[in-house]
């Protein structure tokens, strides 16, 4: 180990640098959504990570050490704590679900197999249309579990030999998209029914699909709500078979 | 009714925010015991830890185990921040730079399809099966706002 590494580590190496620079670019990106009034590319979760991003590599490059080495080292040890937090905020999403239990009891047939055929469908459109573009079976078992929430859809992806760190990329992108794109896509696809524009949004842009659900009405909005929760579990349960039977699972 | 029910629970006392991370956490602890079994026991099936509490605590509060203002707070605290927790997600992407080189474009184009493939195939998908309700079983399917 260089001499630069071991100073970076003792001056970088504790979680609060990690930690530090989230806060940092996540508030910055906040600060840009606000006066830029809503620009979809300016969302802060999409900022921070492109912005995270650029600072680790403009700083490995500064200090002359590789990129992967300087992320594992200087960002990782925070970033893991946090990262850990997914899992009581992931739990926590019961609440939400169990406060629309009214709907859940009357559609819970309807939505459990409008979620499970329609992820069959997509999962092979996916499938067929990363084929196209050459992408190799890393790629595609990355991409695969997106419609997951990104802390259950991350685990996923490793477990069928996939990159978490591309599928966390896709869940992210997701609600980028739904963002820009949602009531465009609503208007030209004709998409009327509320129940299924709720679980149509919650699956494609997760929380934010979420969000943008309740603007166009409650039941839409709970619909997403209770898709945004259930199809992580689907996910979970039907993309490791898909991925069996396309062999694309080692 | 099921409105009403709501309603008394809101007004009840929210339990002291200690109490509330003790459940989360009592709930993702036994989680975590579940999980590793369940994985020797189902290695195909991959079921993370939070998915297990999630289901642990949606069935505690629908069994009237636990009741809502002793979660309801700090829930809303943890989802009310989940974009920021993702952020370590995000940044994680540095350590993969070489992919996003060689593939990175053909990767962003087809999650880009994606995204669009999963709102429309769900959406009509569930419009089909709400129309089978409708007509071919005649039930009910006016919603409230």
């Amino acid at each position: 180990m260089s001499a630069t590494q071991t100073t970076i580590i003792t001056y970088l190496g504790t979680p609060i640098f990690g930690i530090c620079l989230s806060i940092a670019v996540f508030l910055l990106g906040q600060w840009l959504f606000k006066i830029s009034h809503g620009f979809f590319l300016f969302q802060p979760l999409f900022v921070g990570m492109v912005l995270g991003i650029f600072i680790l590599w403009l700083m490995a490059k500064a200090f002359g050490v590789d990129v992967t080495w300087f992320y594992t080292n200087a960002y990782k040890p925070g970033g893991d704590l946090l990262f850990w937090f997914l899992n009581p905020a992931t739990i926590a999403f019961a609440v939400p679900l169990y406060k629309r239990n009214d709907i859940v009891k009357r559609f819970w047939l309807e939505i459990i197999l409008s979620l499970v055929v329609g992820l069959f469908i997509s999962l092979y459109l996916i499938y067929l249309i990363a084929k196209l573009f050459g992408i190799d079976n890393t790629g595609i078992a990355s991409l695969l579990p997106q419609a997951a929430t990104t802390a259950i859809a991350m685990p996923i992806s490793g477990a069928i030999g996939g990159n978490p760190a591309v599928t966390a990329m896709a869940c992210i992108l997701n609600a980028v998209i739904i963002y820009a794109l949602a009531t465009f896509l609503i208007k030209i696809f004709r998409l009327k029914e509320p129940i299924g524009q709720g679980l149509g949004l919650g699956t494609a842009g997760h929380a934010v699909g979420s969000a943008k659900a309740i603007q166009l009405g409650s039941v839409p909005g709970a619909m997403a709500s209770i898709a945004f929760v259930l199809i992580s579990i689907v996910v979970d349960l039907v993309v490791p078979t898909f991925a069996n039977l396309l062999g694309i699972m080692h | 009714m099921a409105d009403k029910s709501n309603d008394t629970q809101a007004e009840k006392k929210d339990a002291p925010i200690l109490i509330q991370m003790g459940i989360f956490a009592a709930i993702l602890f036994v989680s975590s015991l579940i999980s590793p079994w369940l994985a020797a026991v189902l290695p195909k099936f991959p079921v993370p830890t939070p998915v297990i509490g999630l289901i642990i605590l949606y069935l505690l509060l629908t069994l009237h185990i636990v009741k809502l203002e002793w979660v309801d707070k700090f829930a809303t605290f943890m989802i009310g921040f989940i974009a920021f927790l993702f952020v370590p997600s995000g940044v994680q992407l540095t350590a993969s730079l070489d992919i996003m080189k060689a593939q990175g474009l053909q990767l962003v184009t087809v999650i880009i399809i994606s995204t669009v493939i999963l709102l429309v195939v769900i959406a009509y998908t569930t419009s089909l099966f709400i129309w089978i309700k409708k007509n071919v079983f005649h039930g009910d399917v006016t919603v409230h706002e």
